[in-house]
Protein backbone atom coordinates (compact mmCIF):
# COMPACT_ATOMS: atom_id res chain seq x y z
CA UNK A 1 0.00 0.00 0.00
CA UNK A 2 1.46 3.42 -0.65
CA UNK A 3 0.90 6.33 2.17
CA UNK A 4 0.12 8.80 -0.34
CA UNK A 5 -2.69 10.69 2.49
CA UNK A 6 -4.67 13.40 0.53
CA UNK A 7 -7.15 14.32 3.11
CA UNK A 8 -6.17 13.12 6.12
CA UNK A 9 -2.96 14.65 6.05
CA UNK A 10 -3.13 17.54 8.60
CA UNK A 11 -5.32 16.07 10.60
CA UNK A 12 -4.24 16.06 14.67
CA UNK A 13 -1.37 18.55 13.12
CA UNK A 14 -2.80 21.70 12.89
CA UNK A 15 -5.21 23.45 14.99
CA UNK A 16 -8.69 23.48 13.06
CA UNK A 17 -9.86 26.21 14.43
CA UNK A 18 -6.95 28.58 12.80
CA UNK A 19 -6.47 29.51 9.11
CA UNK A 20 -3.10 30.83 9.87
CA UNK A 21 -2.05 26.66 10.53
CA UNK A 22 -3.36 25.73 7.30
CA UNK A 23 -2.00 28.18 5.11
CA UNK A 24 1.73 27.51 6.56
CA UNK A 25 1.39 23.68 5.14
CA UNK A 26 0.52 24.93 1.77
CA UNK A 27 -3.32 25.64 2.49
CA UNK A 28 -5.68 27.75 -0.34
CA UNK A 29 -1.94 27.50 -2.80
CA UNK A 30 -4.22 25.91 -4.98
CA UNK A 31 -7.00 28.25 -5.06
CA UNK A 32 -4.65 30.93 -6.11
CA UNK A 33 -3.07 28.41 -8.84
CA UNK A 34 -6.71 28.71 -10.00
CA UNK A 35 -7.23 32.29 -9.98
CA UNK A 36 -4.10 33.13 -11.46
CA UNK A 37 -4.95 31.04 -14.24
CA UNK A 38 -8.54 32.01 -14.11
CA UNK A 39 -8.88 28.64 -16.32
CA UNK A 40 -12.05 26.97 -14.79
CA UNK A 41 -12.25 24.53 -17.92
CA UNK A 42 -8.52 23.90 -16.86
CA UNK A 43 -9.61 22.44 -13.87
CA UNK A 44 -12.53 20.64 -15.32
CA UNK A 45 -10.08 19.03 -17.57
CA UNK A 46 -7.95 17.77 -14.23
CA UNK A 47 -10.93 16.49 -12.63
CA UNK A 48 -12.17 14.80 -15.00
CA UNK A 49 -8.73 13.28 -16.10
CA UNK A 50 -8.67 12.06 -12.18
CA UNK A 51 -11.90 9.99 -12.81
CA UNK A 52 -12.51 10.94 -9.03
CA UNK A 53 -15.88 9.27 -8.41
CA UNK A 54 -18.57 10.66 -5.96
CA UNK A 55 -17.54 9.23 -2.35
CA UNK A 56 -20.59 9.04 -0.95
CA UNK A 57 -21.78 5.93 -2.10
CA UNK A 58 -23.07 6.10 -5.63
CA UNK A 59 -19.51 6.73 -7.68
CA UNK A 60 -20.91 9.10 -9.72
CA UNK A 61 -18.17 10.57 -11.68
CA UNK A 62 -17.71 14.01 -10.69
CA UNK A 63 -16.08 15.29 -13.62
CA UNK A 64 -19.30 14.36 -15.84
CA UNK A 65 -21.61 15.80 -13.49
CA UNK A 66 -19.32 19.12 -13.12
CA UNK A 67 -18.97 19.32 -16.84
CA UNK A 68 -23.18 18.95 -17.33
CA UNK A 69 -23.72 21.71 -15.26
CA UNK A 70 -20.86 24.11 -16.37
CA UNK A 71 -21.71 23.64 -19.94
CA UNK A 72 -25.27 25.51 -18.78
CA UNK A 73 -25.10 29.11 -18.19
CA UNK A 74 -27.34 31.78 -15.94
CA UNK A 75 -27.51 31.26 -12.02
CA UNK A 76 -26.54 27.63 -10.92
CA UNK A 77 -25.75 26.55 -7.06
CA UNK A 78 -23.03 24.19 -5.88
CA UNK A 79 -24.29 22.12 -3.02
CA UNK A 80 -21.80 20.44 -0.30
CA UNK A 81 -23.57 16.78 0.73
CA UNK A 82 -22.50 17.00 4.50
CA UNK A 83 -25.33 15.02 5.83
CA UNK A 84 -24.35 11.53 6.16
CA UNK A 85 -26.36 9.80 8.19
CA UNK A 86 -25.77 6.13 7.14
CA UNK A 87 -24.65 4.48 10.45
CA UNK A 88 -21.20 3.57 11.32
CA UNK A 89 -19.95 6.36 8.72
CA UNK A 90 -18.62 9.49 9.78
CA UNK A 91 -15.85 10.18 7.73
CA UNK A 92 -17.37 13.52 6.52
CA UNK A 93 -17.99 14.94 10.49
CA UNK A 94 -13.80 14.61 10.94
CA UNK A 95 -12.95 15.88 7.31
CA UNK A 96 -15.66 18.90 9.18
CA UNK A 97 -13.92 18.99 12.46
CA UNK A 98 -10.14 18.02 11.75
CA UNK A 99 -9.51 19.97 8.64
CA UNK A 100 -12.32 22.56 7.75
CA UNK A 101 -10.36 24.57 5.18
CA UNK A 102 -9.47 21.67 3.32
CA UNK A 103 -13.13 21.21 2.79
CA UNK A 104 -13.59 25.09 2.12
CA UNK A 105 -11.00 25.53 -0.51
CA UNK A 106 -12.70 22.32 -2.17
CA UNK A 107 -15.80 23.81 -2.12
CA UNK A 108 -14.75 27.11 -3.46
CA UNK A 109 -12.46 25.24 -6.31
CA UNK A 110 -15.50 23.73 -7.10
CA UNK A 111 -18.13 26.16 -7.25
CA UNK A 112 -16.27 28.20 -9.10
CA UNK A 113 -15.27 25.76 -11.78
CA UNK A 114 -18.62 25.20 -12.38
CA UNK A 115 -19.48 29.41 -12.47
CA UNK A 116 -21.57 28.74 -9.14
CA UNK A 117 -21.99 31.77 -6.87
CA UNK A 118 -23.93 30.65 -4.38
CA UNK A 119 -22.82 27.39 -2.45
CA UNK A 120 -24.65 25.34 0.34
CA UNK A 121 -23.45 23.07 3.19
CA UNK A 122 -25.98 20.85 4.14
CA UNK A 123 -24.98 19.46 7.27
CA UNK A 124 -26.10 16.93 9.34
CA UNK A 125 -28.36 18.18 12.23
CA UNK A 126 -26.89 16.29 15.02
CA UNK A 127 -23.24 17.59 13.97
CA UNK A 128 -22.90 20.64 16.28
CA UNK A 129 -19.64 21.09 16.70
CA UNK A 130 -18.81 20.22 13.21
CA UNK A 131 -21.25 23.22 12.50
CA UNK A 132 -19.25 25.35 14.91
CA UNK A 133 -15.70 24.76 13.29
CA UNK A 134 -16.88 25.76 10.10
CA UNK A 135 -18.59 28.64 10.50
CA UNK A 136 -15.96 29.96 12.03
CA UNK A 137 -13.48 28.96 8.96
CA UNK A 138 -16.20 30.54 6.79
CA UNK A 139 -15.15 34.12 8.70
CA UNK A 140 -11.83 33.34 8.98
CA UNK A 141 -11.72 32.36 5.04
CA UNK A 142 -13.92 35.66 4.00
CA UNK A 143 -11.35 37.84 6.26
CA UNK A 144 -8.67 37.40 4.21
CA UNK A 145 -10.57 37.12 1.05
CA UNK A 146 -10.32 33.16 -0.30
CA UNK A 147 -14.40 33.66 0.04
CA UNK A 148 -16.68 36.43 -0.79
CA UNK A 149 -16.85 39.10 -2.96
CA UNK A 150 -13.66 39.28 -5.79
CA UNK A 151 -12.17 36.36 -4.02
CA UNK A 152 -8.29 37.48 -4.23
CA UNK A 153 -9.17 40.05 -5.84
CA UNK A 154 -10.19 38.82 -9.32
CA UNK A 155 -13.59 38.57 -11.21
CA UNK A 156 -14.73 35.47 -8.69
CA UNK A 157 -17.42 35.78 -6.04
CA UNK A 158 -18.76 32.64 -4.03
CA UNK A 159 -21.31 32.99 -0.91
CA UNK A 160 -20.94 29.93 1.07
CA UNK A 161 -24.11 28.91 3.81
CA UNK A 162 -24.10 26.07 6.30
CA UNK A 163 -27.98 24.80 6.31
CA UNK A 164 -28.34 22.52 9.14
CA UNK A 165 -30.44 19.46 8.82
CA UNK A 166 -32.77 18.65 11.06
CA UNK A 167 -32.42 14.59 11.45
CA UNK A 168 -33.38 12.70 8.58
CA UNK A 169 -31.55 10.01 6.96
CA UNK A 170 -33.04 10.38 3.22
CA UNK A 171 -31.89 13.56 3.04
CA UNK A 172 -28.73 12.29 1.88
CA UNK A 173 -30.21 11.44 -1.22
CA UNK A 174 -29.99 14.64 -3.16
CA UNK A 175 -33.06 15.64 -4.64
CA UNK A 176 -34.53 15.07 -0.72
CA UNK A 177 -31.74 16.80 0.09
CA UNK A 178 -32.60 20.03 -2.02
CA UNK A 179 -36.52 19.79 -1.38
CA UNK A 180 -35.08 19.92 2.69
CA UNK A 181 -33.29 23.57 1.98
CA UNK A 182 -36.23 24.12 -0.20
CA UNK A 183 -38.83 24.98 2.70
CA UNK A 184 -40.34 21.33 2.06
CA UNK A 185 -40.33 17.69 3.26
CA UNK A 186 -37.42 15.53 2.39
CA UNK A 187 -38.46 13.78 0.30
CA UNK A 188 -37.26 12.44 -2.93
CA UNK A 189 -38.21 13.99 -6.66
CA UNK A 190 -38.68 11.99 -9.91
CA UNK A 191 -35.41 12.30 -11.83
CA UNK A 192 -35.07 13.08 -14.37
CA UNK A 193 -34.98 15.75 -14.38
CA UNK A 194 -31.96 15.20 -12.73
CA UNK A 195 -30.72 18.35 -10.41
CA UNK A 196 -27.85 19.10 -13.29
CA UNK A 197 -30.44 20.33 -14.99
CA UNK A 198 -33.20 21.47 -12.72
CA UNK A 199 -31.71 21.34 -8.78
CA UNK A 200 -32.16 23.84 -6.20
CA UNK A 201 -34.91 26.37 -6.64
CA UNK A 202 -35.42 24.89 -10.44
CA UNK A 203 -31.49 25.62 -10.83
CA UNK A 204 -28.88 23.61 -12.34
CA UNK A 205 -27.07 21.85 -9.70
CA UNK A 206 -23.95 19.66 -8.26
CA UNK A 207 -24.68 17.85 -5.40
CA UNK A 208 -20.96 16.42 -4.23
CA UNK A 209 -20.47 14.17 -0.76
CA UNK A 210 -17.87 16.32 1.33
CA UNK A 211 -15.14 13.85 0.99
CA UNK A 212 -15.13 14.19 -2.52
CA UNK A 213 -14.54 17.89 -2.13
CA UNK A 214 -12.07 17.72 -0.22
CA UNK A 215 -9.92 15.63 -3.02
CA UNK A 216 -10.67 18.35 -5.15
CA UNK A 217 -7.42 21.10 -3.85
CA UNK A 218 -4.86 18.12 -4.18
CA UNK A 219 -6.11 17.24 -7.67
CA UNK A 220 -5.45 20.99 -8.46
CA UNK A 221 -2.26 21.59 -7.50
CA UNK A 222 -0.90 18.05 -8.46
CA UNK A 223 -3.06 16.84 -11.46
CA UNK A 224 -5.55 14.48 -12.34
CA UNK A 225 -3.28 12.15 -13.79
CA UNK A 226 -1.20 11.78 -10.77
CA UNK A 227 -4.60 11.39 -8.46
CA UNK A 228 -5.39 8.26 -10.96
CA UNK A 229 -2.57 6.71 -9.34
CA UNK A 230 -3.02 7.18 -6.40
CA UNK A 231 -6.69 8.09 -5.39
CA UNK A 232 -7.45 7.29 -1.80
CA UNK A 233 -10.58 6.85 0.03
CA UNK A 234 -11.45 7.45 3.91
CA UNK A 235 -12.59 3.73 5.51
CA UNK A 236 -14.63 3.64 8.20
CA UNK A 237 -13.88 0.56 10.53
CA UNK A 238 -15.82 -0.53 13.28
CA UNK A 239 -16.94 -3.45 15.90
CA UNK A 240 -14.74 -6.01 16.59
CA UNK A 241 -11.75 -4.84 15.18
CA UNK A 242 -8.93 -3.78 17.54
CA UNK A 243 -8.79 -0.01 15.63
CA UNK A 244 -11.68 1.57 15.43
CA UNK A 245 -11.73 4.76 13.47
CA UNK A 246 -11.38 6.41 10.14
CA UNK A 247 -8.44 5.63 7.62
CA UNK A 248 -7.13 7.02 4.66
CA UNK A 249 -6.03 4.12 1.80
CA UNK A 250 -5.65 3.31 -1.82
CA UNK A 251 -8.94 3.25 -3.42
CA UNK A 252 -8.23 -0.21 -4.38
CA UNK A 253 -8.06 -1.19 -0.71
CA UNK A 254 -10.15 -4.73 -0.44
CA UNK A 255 -12.42 -5.46 2.74
CA UNK A 256 -9.65 -8.19 3.56
CA UNK A 257 -6.30 -5.57 3.83
CA UNK A 258 -8.99 -2.90 5.58
CA UNK A 259 -9.76 -5.22 8.51
CA UNK A 260 -5.83 -6.90 8.60
CA UNK A 261 -3.69 -3.60 7.86
CA UNK A 262 -5.75 -0.01 8.74
CA UNK A 263 -8.31 -1.82 11.80
CA UNK A 264 -5.05 -4.38 13.11
CA UNK A 265 -7.33 -7.45 12.81
CA UNK A 266 -9.62 -9.28 15.03
CA UNK A 267 -9.72 -8.10 18.94
CA UNK A 268 -7.86 -10.92 21.24
CA UNK A 269 -10.07 -13.60 21.31
CA UNK A 270 -12.86 -12.90 18.69
CA UNK A 271 -13.05 -15.01 15.95
CA UNK A 272 -14.31 -13.62 12.46
CA UNK A 273 -17.77 -14.14 11.20
CA UNK A 274 -19.16 -11.56 8.90
CA UNK A 275 -18.72 -8.19 7.65
CA UNK A 276 -21.35 -5.72 6.71
CA UNK A 277 -19.75 -3.16 4.18
CA UNK A 278 -21.64 0.43 3.56
CA UNK A 279 -23.09 0.68 7.14
CA UNK A 280 -26.76 -0.21 7.44
CA UNK A 281 -27.95 -0.28 3.83
CA UNK A 282 -24.91 -2.38 2.95
CA UNK A 283 -24.57 -6.31 2.30
CA UNK A 284 -22.84 -9.19 4.48
CA UNK A 285 -19.26 -10.77 3.31
CA UNK A 286 -18.40 -13.97 4.79
CA UNK A 287 -14.77 -14.61 5.38
CA UNK A 288 -14.43 -16.10 1.73
CA UNK A 289 -15.70 -12.79 0.01
CA UNK A 290 -13.28 -10.58 1.46
CA UNK A 291 -11.08 -10.18 -1.29
CA UNK A 292 -13.45 -7.66 -3.05
CA UNK A 293 -13.70 -3.21 -3.23
CA UNK A 294 -15.15 -1.54 -0.32
CA UNK A 295 -18.46 -0.48 -1.84
CA UNK A 296 -20.74 2.38 -0.90
CA UNK A 297 -19.74 4.97 2.19
CA UNK A 298 -17.05 3.12 3.12
CA UNK A 299 -18.17 1.86 6.53
CA UNK A 300 -17.01 -1.82 7.37
CA UNK A 301 -18.50 -3.01 10.35
CA UNK A 302 -16.67 -6.02 11.76
CA UNK A 303 -18.98 -8.92 13.48
CA UNK A 304 -17.26 -11.77 15.04
CA UNK A 305 -19.24 -15.14 16.49
CA UNK A 306 -20.42 -13.85 20.22
CA UNK A 307 -22.53 -11.53 18.50
CA UNK A 308 -26.31 -11.55 18.80
CA UNK A 309 -27.53 -11.73 14.92
CA UNK A 310 -31.42 -10.77 15.91
CA UNK A 311 -30.04 -7.22 17.51
CA UNK A 312 -28.72 -6.86 14.37
CA UNK A 313 -31.63 -7.67 12.66
CA UNK A 314 -33.74 -5.41 14.39
CA UNK A 315 -31.42 -2.40 13.99
CA UNK A 316 -31.11 -2.91 10.71
CA UNK A 317 -35.15 -3.29 10.12
CA UNK A 318 -35.92 -0.66 12.98
CA UNK A 319 -33.49 1.85 11.17
CA UNK A 320 -35.02 1.74 8.06
CA UNK A 321 -38.82 1.66 9.26
CA UNK A 322 -37.98 4.98 11.21
CA UNK A 323 -35.90 6.23 8.15
CA UNK A 324 -38.30 5.94 5.27
CA UNK A 325 -39.88 9.44 4.61
CA UNK A 326 -43.00 7.66 3.58
CA UNK A 327 -43.49 8.79 0.32
CA UNK A 328 -43.97 5.49 -1.69
CA UNK A 329 -46.24 2.76 -0.14
CA UNK A 330 -43.51 -0.13 -1.04
CA UNK A 331 -41.46 1.80 1.21
CA UNK A 332 -43.36 2.77 4.17
CA UNK A 333 -45.56 -0.35 4.32
CA UNK A 334 -42.64 -2.88 3.44
CA UNK A 335 -40.03 -1.25 6.40
CA UNK A 336 -42.79 -1.71 8.71
CA UNK A 337 -43.90 -5.44 7.56
CA UNK A 338 -40.65 -6.15 7.63
CA UNK A 339 -39.63 -4.69 11.21
CA UNK A 340 -42.88 -6.31 12.38
CA UNK A 341 -41.67 -9.81 10.67
CA UNK A 342 -38.27 -9.79 12.41
CA UNK A 343 -39.89 -9.04 15.74
CA UNK A 344 -41.47 -12.16 15.22
CA UNK A 345 -38.52 -13.92 14.23
CA UNK A 346 -36.48 -12.93 17.45
CA UNK A 347 -39.15 -13.85 19.42
CA UNK A 348 -39.08 -17.03 18.39
CA UNK A 349 -43.06 -16.45 17.21
CA UNK A 350 -42.46 -16.88 12.95
CA UNK A 351 -44.99 -18.69 11.11
CA UNK A 352 -44.48 -20.10 7.49
CA UNK A 353 -46.82 -17.80 6.15
CA UNK A 354 -44.16 -14.96 7.84
CA UNK A 355 -41.60 -16.67 5.91
CA UNK A 356 -43.54 -16.58 2.20
CA UNK A 357 -44.73 -12.99 3.10
CA UNK A 358 -41.35 -11.68 3.88
CA UNK A 359 -39.99 -12.75 0.14
CA UNK A 360 -42.65 -10.86 -1.28
CA UNK A 361 -41.66 -7.89 0.87
CA UNK A 362 -38.31 -8.26 -0.35
CA UNK A 363 -38.43 -8.72 -3.70
CA UNK A 364 -40.88 -5.55 -3.52
CA UNK A 365 -38.97 -3.52 -1.55
CA UNK A 366 -35.83 -4.46 -4.30
CA UNK A 367 -37.99 -3.55 -7.29
CA UNK A 368 -40.49 -1.25 -6.84
CA UNK A 369 -39.56 1.41 -4.37
CA UNK A 370 -39.24 4.75 -5.53
CA UNK A 371 -35.86 5.39 -4.08
CA UNK A 372 -32.80 3.61 -3.76
CA UNK A 373 -33.42 3.53 0.53
CA UNK A 374 -36.30 0.65 -0.43
CA UNK A 375 -33.17 -1.36 -2.07
CA UNK A 376 -30.85 -0.61 0.91
CA UNK A 377 -33.52 -1.76 3.53
CA UNK A 378 -33.78 -5.06 2.08
CA UNK A 379 -30.01 -5.78 1.43
CA UNK A 380 -28.69 -6.73 4.60
CA UNK A 381 -32.01 -8.79 5.53
CA UNK A 382 -31.81 -10.67 2.32
CA UNK A 383 -28.11 -11.22 2.40
CA UNK A 384 -28.70 -12.40 6.25
CA UNK A 385 -31.24 -15.24 5.07
CA UNK A 386 -29.48 -16.05 2.06
CA UNK A 387 -26.21 -16.09 3.40
CA UNK A 388 -26.48 -16.51 7.71
CA UNK A 389 -29.48 -18.63 7.37
CA UNK A 390 -31.08 -16.87 10.10
CA UNK A 391 -34.40 -18.48 8.90
CA UNK A 392 -33.67 -22.00 9.53
CA UNK B 1 -35.78 29.38 28.17
CA UNK B 2 -35.40 33.47 28.76
CA UNK B 3 -39.40 34.64 29.11
CA UNK B 4 -39.31 37.13 26.80
CA UNK B 5 -38.71 35.09 23.65
CA UNK B 6 -41.36 34.76 21.71
CA UNK B 7 -42.54 33.01 18.27
CA UNK B 8 -42.65 36.42 17.18
CA UNK B 9 -38.94 37.36 18.12
CA UNK B 10 -37.66 34.86 16.74
CA UNK B 11 -39.39 34.93 13.26
CA UNK B 12 -38.16 38.90 12.71
CA UNK B 13 -34.81 37.72 12.65
CA UNK B 14 -35.38 35.62 9.39
CA UNK B 15 -36.56 36.72 6.12
CA UNK B 16 -39.71 34.96 5.35
CA UNK B 17 -38.23 32.82 2.37
CA UNK B 18 -38.65 29.30 1.59
CA UNK B 19 -35.15 28.24 2.83
CA UNK B 20 -35.79 29.75 5.96
CA UNK B 21 -38.86 27.67 6.92
CA UNK B 22 -36.68 24.47 8.14
CA UNK B 23 -34.54 26.70 10.54
CA UNK B 24 -36.96 28.74 12.15
CA UNK B 25 -38.85 25.45 12.49
CA UNK B 26 -35.66 24.13 14.20
CA UNK B 27 -35.21 26.99 16.23
CA UNK B 28 -38.87 27.25 17.72
CA UNK B 29 -38.49 23.52 18.34
CA UNK B 30 -35.45 23.71 20.20
CA UNK B 31 -36.36 27.25 22.27
CA UNK B 32 -39.61 25.91 23.48
CA UNK B 33 -39.55 21.75 22.68
CA UNK B 34 -41.90 21.54 20.59
CA UNK B 35 -44.13 23.72 18.00
CA UNK B 36 -47.80 23.86 19.06
CA UNK B 37 -50.65 24.91 16.56
CA UNK B 38 -50.61 28.36 17.42
CA UNK B 39 -47.22 28.68 16.97
CA UNK B 40 -47.32 26.73 13.46
CA UNK B 41 -50.13 29.19 12.69
CA UNK B 42 -48.09 32.19 13.43
CA UNK B 43 -45.26 30.41 11.48
CA UNK B 44 -47.82 30.19 8.27
CA UNK B 45 -49.30 33.41 8.53
CA UNK B 46 -45.45 35.20 8.63
CA UNK B 47 -44.35 32.86 5.14
CA UNK B 48 -47.07 33.19 3.23
CA UNK B 49 -47.73 29.61 3.80
CA UNK B 50 -50.89 27.24 4.05
CA UNK B 51 -50.83 25.81 7.98
CA UNK B 52 -51.11 22.07 6.20
CA UNK B 53 -47.81 23.22 4.67
CA UNK B 54 -46.03 23.82 7.92
CA UNK B 55 -47.51 20.63 9.74
CA UNK B 56 -45.98 18.91 7.14
CA UNK B 57 -42.79 19.79 7.01
CA UNK B 58 -42.76 20.38 10.77
CA UNK B 59 -43.90 16.51 11.11
CA UNK B 60 -41.15 15.00 9.25
CA UNK B 61 -38.50 15.95 10.91
CA UNK B 62 -36.98 14.14 13.84
CA UNK B 63 -34.91 17.13 15.77
CA UNK B 64 -38.70 19.14 14.92
CA UNK B 65 -40.91 18.27 17.92
CA UNK B 66 -44.80 18.95 17.30
CA UNK B 67 -45.89 17.46 20.41
CA UNK B 68 -44.89 18.31 23.84
CA UNK B 69 -42.01 16.54 25.07
CA UNK B 70 -42.10 14.52 28.60
CA UNK B 71 -39.75 15.66 31.49
CA UNK B 72 -37.88 13.37 30.67
CA UNK B 73 -36.47 12.04 26.98
CA UNK B 74 -34.78 9.43 26.64
CA UNK B 75 -33.37 7.88 23.48
CA UNK B 76 -30.69 5.32 22.62
CA UNK B 77 -28.83 4.78 19.26
CA UNK B 78 -30.03 1.29 18.11
CA UNK B 79 -27.82 1.14 15.07
CA UNK B 80 -24.65 -1.13 13.72
CA UNK B 81 -22.21 -0.55 16.38
CA UNK B 82 -23.94 0.30 19.86
CA UNK B 83 -26.08 -2.48 18.84
CA UNK B 84 -22.99 -4.89 18.49
CA UNK B 85 -22.57 -2.97 22.03
CA UNK B 86 -25.25 -3.97 23.67
CA UNK B 87 -27.91 -0.73 23.22
CA UNK B 88 -30.27 -3.65 23.02
CA UNK B 89 -30.04 -5.15 26.78
CA UNK B 90 -29.52 -0.70 27.66
CA UNK B 91 -32.86 -0.42 26.16
CA UNK B 92 -34.25 -3.46 28.01
CA UNK B 93 -32.66 -2.45 31.04
CA UNK B 94 -34.54 1.39 30.83
CA UNK B 95 -37.68 -0.39 29.90
CA UNK B 96 -37.70 -2.27 32.71
CA UNK B 97 -36.77 0.62 35.49
CA UNK B 98 -39.59 2.80 34.47
CA UNK B 99 -41.80 0.17 33.19
CA UNK B 100 -42.43 1.31 29.50
CA UNK B 101 -41.84 0.60 25.89
CA UNK B 102 -39.83 1.85 23.68
CA UNK B 103 -42.04 3.99 21.06
CA UNK B 104 -44.69 3.99 23.55
CA UNK B 105 -45.98 7.53 24.53
CA UNK B 106 -47.94 6.21 27.47
CA UNK B 107 -46.36 7.92 30.18
CA UNK B 108 -46.31 11.83 30.00
CA UNK B 109 -43.26 11.72 32.06
CA UNK B 110 -40.70 9.66 30.37
CA UNK B 111 -40.12 8.38 27.09
CA UNK B 112 -37.76 6.19 25.60
CA UNK B 113 -37.00 5.95 22.06
CA UNK B 114 -34.39 4.08 19.57
CA UNK B 115 -32.40 6.81 17.65
CA UNK B 116 -30.56 6.71 13.94
CA UNK B 117 -26.83 6.94 14.17
CA UNK B 118 -25.37 9.82 15.13
CA UNK B 119 -21.58 9.23 13.74
CA UNK B 120 -20.13 8.83 17.11
CA UNK B 121 -19.70 4.35 16.68
CA UNK B 122 -16.27 4.87 18.07
CA UNK B 123 -17.53 6.18 21.16
CA UNK B 124 -20.72 4.23 21.44
CA UNK B 125 -23.10 3.05 22.68
CA UNK B 126 -25.04 5.94 22.46
CA UNK B 127 -27.48 7.55 24.87
CA UNK B 128 -28.98 10.83 24.75
CA UNK B 129 -30.99 12.08 27.94
CA UNK B 130 -32.76 15.58 27.34
CA UNK B 131 -30.50 16.49 24.97
CA UNK B 132 -27.52 15.65 26.59
CA UNK B 133 -25.24 13.05 24.89
CA UNK B 134 -23.63 10.27 26.94
CA UNK B 135 -20.62 7.86 25.33
CA UNK B 136 -19.67 4.56 26.21
CA UNK B 137 -22.91 3.34 28.35
CA UNK B 138 -23.09 0.81 29.86
CA UNK B 139 -26.46 -1.40 31.44
CA UNK B 140 -25.00 -0.84 34.65
CA UNK B 141 -23.86 2.89 33.99
CA UNK B 142 -27.60 3.42 33.07
CA UNK B 143 -28.69 4.03 36.42
CA UNK B 144 -26.18 6.19 37.79
CA UNK B 145 -26.60 8.40 34.87
CA UNK B 146 -30.96 8.55 35.00
CA UNK B 147 -29.94 8.91 38.53
CA UNK B 148 -29.49 12.32 37.92
CA UNK B 149 -32.64 13.36 36.46
CA UNK B 150 -35.14 11.34 38.07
Amino acid sequence: MNNIKIITEHWGKINPLKIEDYVSVGGYEALKEFIEKSDSEGALKEVKLSRLSGRGGAGFLTGVKWEMVSAQKGEKYFVCNLDESEPGTYKDRLIAENNPHLLLEGLVLSALTIGAKKSYIYLNGNYEKAKEVLARAILQAQERKFLGTKILSSKYSLEIEIFSGAGAYICGEETALLSSIEGNRGEPKMRPPYPTECGLFGKPTVVNNAETIASIPWIIQNGGKKYLKCATKLFVLGGSVKNMGVFEAPIATTIDEAITKLGGGMQDGKEFWFAQVGGASGGIYLEKELGGPILGSGAILVVDRTADIYDLLLSWTGFFRRESCGKCVPCREGTFRLHEIAERLVDGEIADRDKEALNDILWTLENTTFCPLGKFAATAVRNAIDKLGILK
Amino acid sequence: MQNNVTVEKILVSYDPEVQNLLPVLKKISAVFGFIGSKDAEIVAEYFGLSLAKICEVASFYDLIKTRKPANLEIKVCSSGDCALGSSAEIIQEIENYFRIKAGDEFNPKVRLEKNSCLGRCAEGPIMIVNGKVFEKVTVSSVHRILGEYV
